[in-house]
């Protein structure tokens, strides 16, 4: 089944012309990377998907039930905010920054979602978190504060948060960029852990070696568009296009 | 040493007035405060519009000219209040006002992936105002806070205008009757005492929400 369906989307700042006509599916349990140089419009792409930024023109599909569809004009029409917030909450999103409460414990910050949007009771909302914890291996940094930790351990924190929610997708927008390189290994292995637990994911990451390693699928973006896609082999050994072999050329040396 | 003693008995009968007016403005203004500032990020014009005219309105005029706008401009259209409801109206409006200003700039201080954050996760706008924003809000505005509480208590001394018997004008009723100021120093230590107290206790708060960041 497609988890996420996405077609022909063109998003525009001002006049600025960031998303040229994307379109990409997600297969349950896919694992996809996306990468390609800054201002490609990839963190963009991961935006529109959850709402973050609105889209002019294209349609896009959770679960094959519509977030935003196209009239026969070819203008997009969103879904009612109640039909949005659903779908929206089938998909997780760790930014590059964390975004953790700071006023919250690592606990607070995990049981916050599952507490106030899901109505859960308290005791299976720490169960749920206390489970989370393990699998992202900071059981420790229950009580903690986001503060006192590094940002290795807030971005697997992030993580676990989003997971709390039970998404069907999870989106990965630059989860190491803002990580010291030696802190980016732990965040990695929690993504490649959940991707051999068959998470589908969507990751715009610049680690190429995950990229190669984890994926299914690479996407190669730039300008504004998908320029190349394929598995991580294609992409890797045998790029064809000229704009990506040149990426990868300056990336990889 | 009984003269002193005696003054500092009518002082303390006027700090109770100072203190009424002082507790009853913080009770509607920071409350009312914080509806403005969250009215004047809203994304409808007509609030911004209304809240933007009301905070110039009442920081742009004296609060003695609003205390007597409506002690002696109301009852020309027929609503009579007494001097203590008079007073606490007119501080209350005024101060919402400048509390507004502050909470909007603790708001607007909060990182924007704050909001996206509990917006992914599904919180609504007045969860995530409950919950995300007002909690890290209040940390960040403190320190101005603690300067308008001081204010508040040295401006109560403004209804002395309208007759009120606060701390100065207890003071100053004995100064005229008995050709001494020594009332006016015992006045200043009441002033000093309760700055002191607030100063100590926003610093506590200050502690208290030091255990983040």
């Amino acid at each position: 089944m497609n988890i996420l369906t996405v077609k022909n989307i063109h998003k525009k700042f001002n006049n600025l012309e960031v998303l040229k006509g994307v379109s990409l599916e997600v297969n349950k349990g896919e694992v996809i990377a996306i990468i390609g140089p800054s201002g490609s419009g990839k963190s963009t792409l991961l935006r529109c998907l959850i709402r973050l930024e609105t889209i002019e023109k294209g349609s896009i599909e959770i679960e094959e039930k519509p977030i935003v569809f196209e009239d026969s004009n070819e203008k997009s029409i969103y879904s009612s905010e109640k039909d949005i917030r659903n779908l929206r909450l089938k998909m997780g999103m760790v930014f590059q920054n964390f975004n953790l409460f700071p006023h919250k414990s690592v606990l607070e910050n995990i049981i916050e979602a599952p507490l106030t949007v899901n109505g859960l009771d308290r005791l299976k909302a720490e169960q749920i978190a206390d489970n989370l914890l393990v699998k992202v291996g900071l059981a420790d940094k229950r009580e903690n504060y986001p503060c006192e930790l590094s940002g290795g351990q807030k971005q697997r924190v992030a993580i676990a948060r989003a997971l709390a929610m039970n998404p069907a997708i999870m989106l990965f927008d630059e989860p190491t960029s803002a990580l010291d390189p030696e802190l980016t290994g732990e965040v990695l292995q929690v993504m490649k852990d959940l991707a051999e637990e068959h998470m589908t994911m969507l990751v715009v990451t610049h680690e190429m070696a995950f990229a190669r390693e984890v994926a299914d699928k690479v996407i190669f973006m730039d300008n504004g568009e998908i320029v190349e896609q394929g598995t991580p082999k294609d992409i890797f050994s045998n790029p064809t296009h000229p704009r990506t072999k040149s990426f990868l050329g300056q990336v990889l040396k | 040493m009984d003269y002193i003693l005696n003054v500092t008995m009518a002082v303390a009968y006027g700090s109770k007035i100072t203190y009424l007016l002082f507790f009853s403005t913080l009770i509607f203004a920071l409350p009312f405060g914080l509806m403005i500032a969250l009215a004047r990020l809203s994304n409808l014009p007509s609030l911004k519009a209304l809240t933007s005219t009301y905070i110039w309105l009442l920081r742009g005029t004296p609060l003695l000219l609003q205390i007597f706008f409506i002690y002696f401009g109301l009852p020309v259209f027929g609503i009579n209040l007494d001097r203590m409801s008079t007073a606490i109206i007119a501080f209350s409006l005024n101060y919402a006002a400048y509390f507004a200003e502050i909470f909007r700039a603790g708001i607007q201080s909060i990182d924007k992936g704050q909001y996206e954050c509990a917006d992914v996760l599904g919180l609504t706008y007045l969860q995530t105002t409950k919950r995300i924003v007002i909690p890290q809000m209040i940390k960040r505005v403190l320190p101005p806070m603690g300067n308008e509480f001081i204010n508040l208590v040295k401006d109560t001394a403004l209804v002395y205008a309208i007759g009120l018997s606060e701390i100065l004008r207890a003071a100053k009723i004995a100064v005229v009757r008995d050709f001494t100021i020594t009332p006016f120093f015992i006045a200043a230590v009441f002033y000093l005492l309760t700055t002191l107290i607030l100063t100590l206790f926003f610093r506590k708060m200050e502690q208290k929400y030091a255990y983040y960041e």
